[in-house]
């Protein structure tokens, strides 16, 4: 601020309150210019989507119910509204078109053959031998070769929860990936630290259904991580019952009375993780279920499932349109169109621009091939230039001489 | 077994040479006794065999640099000093810019707090400041010059605004054009209480009559700081969940028009010359933040998940803000179909949502029972969703699918007009123009490009504090990381991407001290995609590499055995030579003490 500063020595009071008020201006100033802090707390984002990872790691027929397993789950997490678009789906998926399946094209999870599993809107991300150890820490921690396409990559953020499902064979540190690689608990450990460290969840649930699965979770510290398992270790996870028809197993116990918890849920209900744990009835897993969460603040009773099995989207309502762009008054009339002559015009459109843009020589050829074409009898055209010669050359050889 | 002796006679056989010795013993005139061939000998030891293993056992041994150089995993040398130091510098000292303020008073100010009484001062007062902090003070060159503004028509913002800016505009090009200046004008608007705008570009005005001076610099201050510092929100930083600029330093825009039941009718629009007019300059804007693609597309036959009722007395069908987080129907709605966009690249969905017959017409309720003027809403980071209800609701009751319907432009502009508000909204700005301060509100124009000068400033300065940020904390992940496995190999293109980074940041802060906000922003866009690049390079794998039990695997099989080998054979070599040795010295021994 810059002004003349008149001789008003007189009045000491006033130019005190001016230059109090300024000064106080100026300190409210850089008080709230050094409160302006940097970047971003991680502590407090928002939960902004989930994500889920379910992964089976079994192939061949006899692993019929690990596939249904999965599929189950796919089901479940889809009709709790989290959508396509952010689940990775890995499955041999073999079952559905086994040579052996007497059914073609269906894979229940009951013996009374309720639900086809199969049925409709499955969408395997990765199958067949494409379900790999690299390939699965390849999505969780984010390090894809730059073709691989938008709908095989974990594409979360700092705001997501995520679900991570796997089931198979497995043993004490290990899980079996399709016969021929194991898994072992330092590699998951070692992912899940990894994408810690680069933001990609907020909170992540893994849940495993396998033989001595909670051994997998020995090595896990990242925090933020709740874990449950379906067995502990030295103890075996059975399968719930055998379907005579199909002639295997269809489902896994752990797996079974998941889904008979969140059967009996909708995407508005808001029931806890801490009743899903508790649904757990050891007589009926015949085996321990297992539930780690020391690496989770809060508490487990108020957090509802649809955190991570649900959809969520935080929504924040648009008060107002930005009313700055200039606007051009057209009569109001609706122009209606009929089948596609409109893209044929805005096509033909184009190509008339593209031609008032052409140099002079194409232009030139261009018109002669339009007067060619209107010509009728080619044949004799070039006749009579052929004729036309013979005078052309007598004359030429009659001025030579 | 051939031996060095000094005799003639060598025989190959032990006996045989026992018996030289003998022979040479008795021939010696039979001083001694027999001498014991266990205990004594009479030559010096060969060493010629001794040479020879040693010879094998040093070759191997030289050789063994050279093996382990060819076994050595190829890292690319990784600059972990300045990735560590450059994460601590910018985790300790958070970055701010340098700002520059200017006021001008145009009028005169009162003070109520002024007695008028005899001796005190008058009306015509003036008020000056001058920073002289640490003794340098400030004369700024490029101060706003006396009558430059004439007599402005204060009920026109836009020309008001345009007049500012062409008076304060004049080469400014000590703070690269950045300077915020406020103006108090003298109005004319009877009794209302002073009126506050701030214009497009980077300067307000407050106008009113018989303005006091604490009033008025304490709304200056609120315009210096919540305004133009903080872009008309209370706090200053903005949340990671409205930057929604990808990893890559791209933002995908993706428009999508959905007609719900095309049975009823459907509509289609000319998007092209949206683009071309409306959506290209807020492209441009944004060009040092984001570097911004559009698409487009039509979809059929996309129903929303969650349920609206008729309400009579409104005359629409209602959804609740409850219904929000339900309305997108992921389902039906194959928004995310794009190939335009990279792995890590962010893409924002705009969904215009045209209602299908039976439940037209289709308004959002707010909380507090009023209708919704935009009819619409954002989710951050994914994008934003509108309703749109043609113009009537009666249903198509022809043979055969009903006409494609154009969109009139002027419904095509109003639809724009709540987009941008959402764009807005996602980047974290607000989407209506006025602000409500502590000391009063004030009105913001709005500017045809979607942002406004300062609102941009205020953008790039968020950006570039967050990019830093993120790869600051990125290049010393990557740094811990890579020093943690210490047999992966590092490929040379990951070197050079974390030098550009590294570089890239270096300038990008160089630039935020100087003060050009928008190469700051665009310098550190480039050091955070560089540096996810960098981490995210798909080598490295913890189950690609070598561990040290691979090696070992490979290669102790034919080593160890031969190495074995060799080692004893040197070692009995050397322990024979000396017993040798010690034979003849003793039998050297002896014949001194005989002789």
């Amino acid at each position: 601020m810059r002004s003349k500063l008149p001789d008003a020595a007189s009045s000491r009071k006033m130019a005190a309150s001016s230059a109090v008020v300024a000064i106080l201006a100026s300190i409210w100033l850089c008080s709230s210019i050094a409160a302006d802090a940097s970047g971003s707390s991680s502590e407090t984002t928002m939960h902004t989507n989930n994500w889920a990872v379910l992964v089976c790691t079994s192939r061949f027929w006899f692993n019929y119910r690990h596939m249904a397993n999965t599929l189950s789950l796919y089901r479940t997490v889809k009709r709790l509204g989290i959508p396509d678009e952010r689940i990775i789906l890995m499955l041999a998926d073999d079952m559905a078109c086994n040579s052996r399946n007497k059914y073609p094209a269906q894979v229940f999870n009951n013996e009374n053959h309720w639900l086809n599993l199969y049925g409709d809107n499955v969408e395997v991300d990765y199958r067949g031998y494409e379900v790999t150890v690299e390939n699965f820490l390849r999505v969780l921690t984010g390090r894809h070769e730059s073709a691989v396409p938008r709908s095989k990559r974990l594409l979360s953020d700092e705001g997501s929860h995520i679900l991570l499902y796997m089931t198979g064979h497995g043993g004490d540190e290990f899980l079996k990936f399709q016969d021929s690689e194991e898994l072992q608990s330092h590699d998951l450990a070692d992912a899940v630290k990894q994408m810690k460290e680069k933001h990609r969840f907020k909170e992540l649930l893994i849940m495993v259904d396998t033989c001595q699965a909670a051994t997998l979770f020995n090595q896990l510290h990242s925090p933020g991580v709740l874990a449950i398992a379906s067995s502990m270790k030295g103890e075996n996870s059975y399968s719930h019952h055998l379907d005579s028809d199909v002639g295997v197993s269809v489902v896994d116990r752990f797996t079974f009375y998941t889904l008979a918890f969140f059967e009996r849920l909708n995407m508005y209900d808001n029931a806890s993780l801490s009743r899903l744990f508790n649904s757990y009835d050891p007589n009926l897993l015949m085996s321990n279920a297992y539930y780690r969460t020391d690496l989770y603040q809060p508490n487990l009773q108020e957090v509802p499932v649809t955190n991570f099995f649900g959809s969520v989207m935080e929504t924040v309502h648009t008060d107002s349109a930005y009313r700055a762009f200039p606007q051009k008054n057209t009569p109001r009339e609706t122009r209606i169109r009929t089948g596609n002559t409109a893209e044929d015009d805005s096509r033909r459109s184009i190509l008339t621009d593209m031609t008032k843009a052409e140099c002079p020589f194409t232009r030139i050829v261009s018109s002669l091939e339009s007067k060619m074409e209107t010509v009728g009898n080619l044949d004799s055209l070039v006749n009579y230039g052929l004729v036309m010669i013979l005078p052309v050359l007598v004359v030429s050889v009659w001025l030579s001489t | 077994m051939a031996e060095i002796a000094e005799s003639p006679s060598t025989t190959e056989h032990p006996l045989g040479t026992v018996g030289a010795s003998r022979s040479k013993a008795s021939s010696s005139a039979l001083r001694e006794s027999d001498v014991d061939p266990k205990t004594m000998r009479t030559t010096t030891p060969g060493l010629k065999r001794l040479f020879l293993t040693f010879s094998v056992l040093l070759s191997f041994l030289l050789g063994f640099p050279f093996l382990w150089k060819t076994v050595e995993i190829y890292r690319s040398p990784l600059p972990f000093g300045d990735m560590d130091a450059l994460s601590k510098q910018i985790e300790s000292s958070p970055l701010q810019f340098p700002c520059h303020f200017q006021s001008v008073f145009m009028t005169k100010l009162t003070s109520q707090t002024l007695e008028r009484q005899c001796g005190s001062c008058g009306e015509n007062f003036t008020l000056s400041v001058v920073v002289d902090s640490d003794g340098n003070g400030l004369t700024p060159n490029c101060s706003y010059k006396c009558g430059a503004l004439g007599a402005l028509n204060l009920g026109d913002g836009e020309a008001v605004d345009e007049a500012l800016r062409s008076a304060l505009d004049e080469s400014c090009s000590d703070y690269g054009g950045k300077l915020y200046t406020v103006v108090v004008v003298n109005g004319d608007g009877a009794g209302e209480g002073p009126k506050a705008l701030v214009g497009k570009h980077r300067h307000g005005w407050i106008s009113g009559r018989e303005l006091d001076a604490e009033a008025m610099i304490g709304r200056m201050a609120e315009m210096f700081v919540k305004i133009f510092m903080n872009g008309g929100r209370e706090d200053g930083a903005i949340h990671g969940e409205f930057m929604p600029v990808g990893a890559d330093g791209r933002v995908v825009l993706s428009f999508s028009l959905l007609n719900a039941n095309p049975d009823d009718w459907f509509y289609d629009w000319d998007f092209q010359k949206l683009d071309d007019t409306l959506l290209n300059p807020v492209i441009e804007a944004l060009k040092p933040i984001a570097n911004i693609s559009v698409e487009s597309q039509v979809l059929y036959h996309t129903p929303k998940s969650s349920f609206s009722y008729w309400d009579e007395s409104l005359g629409s069908y209602i959804f609740s803000t409850k219904d929000l987080p339900f309305f997108v129907n992921s389902n039906e709605w194959h928004l995310d179909t794009s190939v335009a966009a990279g792995g890590r690249t962010k893409i924002l969905q705009f969904v215009v949502y045209v209602p299908s017959a039976n439940e037209c017409p289709l308004s959002l309720q707010l909380p507090s029972g009023e209708i919704s003027k935009t009819n619409g809403f954002i989710s951050p980071m994914w994008g934003g969703v509108m309703v749109w209800n043609p113009q009537s609701c009666i249903k198509y009751s022809g043979s055969g699918p009903p006409a494609r319907l154009l969109m009139h432009p002027d419904d095509l502009h109003r639809i724009f007009e709540v987009l941008m508000g959402q764009l807005r909204q996602l980047f974290g700005l607000k989407s209506d123009s006025i602000y409500v301060g502590a000391a009063g509100a004030y009105k913001l124009l709005p500017s045809e490009k979607g942002f406004t000068e300062w609102e941009l400033d205020v953008l790039s300065r968020q950006h570039t504090c967050f990019n830093l940020h993120s790869s600051g904390t990125t290049l010393g992940s990557l740094s811990r990381l890579v020093q943690s496995l210490p047999r992966m190999i590092i490929k040379d293109e990951i070197g050079k991407q974390v030098k550009f980074s590294l570089e890239a940041a270096q300038l990008a802060q160089t630039n935020a001290s100087v003060g050009l906000y928008e190469a700051s922003a665009a310098s550190s866009r480039q050091a955070r995609s560089l540096a996810e690049d960098a981490f995210f390079h798909p080598s490295i794998m913890s189950v690609s590499y070598f561990s040290f039990e691979h090696c070992f695997a490979v290669y102790s099989p034919f080593f160890l055995p031969v190495s074995l080998h060799v080692l004893l054979a040197a070692l009995r070599e050397w322990r024979r030579y000396k017993q040798e040795k010690a034979k003849y010295v003793r039998w050297k021994v002896k014949q001194v003490k005989a002789a």
